[in-house]
């Protein structure tokens, strides 16, 4: 059986700093202008009752993936341990599973030509037992990353102890990445 | 002032432009002329193994094989990769509405070619340059007592080119003005609207010596039924949209009410696209009248406005999410 990866984003934590997203261009040599990775600040609310709200936007690697089903070269596909990854020889660009992914993850690499997205570092870092780079430079670990098969996995305890939030949900994709939800400021 | 995260364009880049909407336009434009030849050939042909081609006939056998392969290379340049395209043909995904796509015309185009030769049979012999064709006709030929079986079987692959690319938008759930499953039938629909008005069009300017002026009246009447379905097609398509709820109600709401595309929606999907070719059309037939020029221009106007549709269902899609 293969591995159950999570990533759990914590946005109480986040002090919005954009480490991840620096790590995550110097990691995978991401070009300008394109990301894999952003962390979103929306300020809420009028002076002085002000709230702040992060959200964090990348591929949160679904377990019924869009972009897998729609692609015709089976160029982006899902590996045995659910990751989902681009084979770039076999990627003619038709940008189809850009437009079919709901959390616009994908980006054309203006450099190669290819379609990409963030791929939890697997080939530098996570198939050697690393932490992706965001989770890994992350200041406040507000990232955690891990095994969910593992009981002590930091991911398998924050499960167990926190509500966890799985973007866009009722879409039914399934997403490896979760979010523990602002507790404090404007909501609204 | 940039945000601190960075620039946010590729969020909302429109990532198929104009050459997939002359795409979607094309292999509609191409699949509805064929069929719509076909419907002259069963139904307005005395003899079905006559050799004297009825104009629609001529001009469908033409435009279907040409339309599909302009779309087609418009298609592969589009890509991002165009010298890649053959990965199209080796590897293949049955869940993918292109992958499928890729199957339908691979059936579709070779056989719309061979429709093409046997309907210009006595123009191929005349020049020696297309001799190597010749025994190829004949061989097709020697299957004519299948010619009815192979027809209806072109009828069914055009229906798939039709319509694929209806399913090819619907089929992603992320862009709400696409995931109608009404979109499939709009397509058709309108494709076969621009197939009609293609073939009249191709026939009174190319093959006006062996022109029937019934079959022209049999196909203004049935464009004036295609258009009477597509109007409340349409209609469907948005109520549905606005039942959706949410982001796709709102999607549905923007896309009608704000901006350019709105304006391409109201002024030339529905009053030319539309309105006019309908208002023509209840004129002409109410007094038996088929002036030559009416025809025409009405044809232009009936096509110009199936391409607004591509263009709009296209870009207002992806602009407008909710």
């Amino acid at each position: 059986m293969g591995k159950q990866y999570r990533l759990i984003y914590d946005e109480n934590l986040c002090i919005g700093c954009q480490a991840c997203s620096v790590a995550c261009r110097v990691e995978n040599s991401v070009p300008d202008e394109v990301y894999r990775l952003q962390v979103h600040l929306h300020t809420k609310g009028e002076f002085p009752n002000l709230g702040m709200n992060f959200e964090r936007l990348s591929c949160v690697m679904c377990e019924n993936p869009p972009c897998v089903s729609v692609c015709p070269t089976n160029a982006s596909f899902q590996s045995k341990d659910g990751l989902v990854h681009i084979d770039e020889r076999a990627c003619i660009a038709c940008k189809y599973c850009i437009l079919a992914c709901p959390y616009h993850a994908r980006f054309i690499n203006p450099l190669k030509n290819v379609v990409e997205k963030c791929n939890f570092c697997y080939e530098t870092r996570v198939s050697k037992e690393l932490l992706p780079a965001c989770v890994s430079i992350c200041p406040t670990d507000a990232l955690s990353f891990g095994d969910m098969r593992h009981k002590h996995s930091l991911v398998h305890q924050k499960s167990h102890k926190e509500v966890l939030v799985f973007p866009k949900a009722h879409l039914g994709t399934k997403p490896k990445v979760a979010f523990i939800p602002n507790r404090k400021g404007m909501k609204s | 002032m940039s945000p601190m995260w960075g620039s946010v364009e590729q969020y909302s880049a429109i990532h198929w432009s104009w050459a997939i909407a002359i795409y979607l336009f094309l292999a509609g434009l191409s699949s509805g002329s064929i069929i719509v030849a076909l419907l002259v050939k069963w139904n307005r042909h005395e003899r079905s193994n006559s050799s004297i081609w009825d104009a629609m006939i001529k001009a469908g056998s033409v435009v279907a094989p040409v339309a599909i392969f302009l779309g087609l290379l418009i298609l592969v340049i589009d890509l991002g990769r165009p010298l890649s395209f053959y990965w199209l043909l080796i590897r293949y995904n049955i869940t993918s509405v292109m992958s499928l796509g890729v199957l339908f015309l691979l059936i579709y185009t070779p056989i719309v070619m061979v429709f093409m030769l046997l309907v210009f049979e006595r123009t191929v012999i005349k020049y020696p340059f297309f001799a190597p064709l010749e025994s190829l006709i004949n061989v097709v030929k020697s299957f004519h007592s299948y010619a009815k079986i192979i027809e209806y079987f072109l009828f069914g692959a055009a229906l798939c080119v039709g319509s694929y690319t209806g399913f090819l938008l619907s089929a992603l759930y992320a862009i709400p003005l696409w995931n109608s499953p009404l979109l499939p039938i709009l397509f058709l629909t309108s494709s076969l609207s621009s197939g009609v008005a293609v073939n009249i069009l191709i026939g009174l300017l190319f093959f006006k010596s062996t022109i029937n002026p019934e079959s022209i009246k049999y196909l203004l009447v049935l464009d004036t039924r295609v258009i009477l379905t597509e109007l409340p097609l349409l209609g469907l398509f948005f109520i549905g949209l606005f039942y959706a709820g949410g982001d796709v109600s709102h999607a549905a709401k923007m896309a009608l009410t704000e901006g350019f595309w709105a304006g391409i929606f109201w002024f030339g999907v529905i009053g030319v696209g539309l309105g006019l070719p309908l208002i023509t059309v209840i004129i002409a037939l109410r007094s038996h009248v088929y002036r030559v020029g009416y025809v025409v221009i009405n044809s232009m106007v009936v096509i110009l406005g199936v391409l607004m549709l591509r263009y709009y269902i296209i870009y207002a899609g992806q602009i407008y999410l909710g």
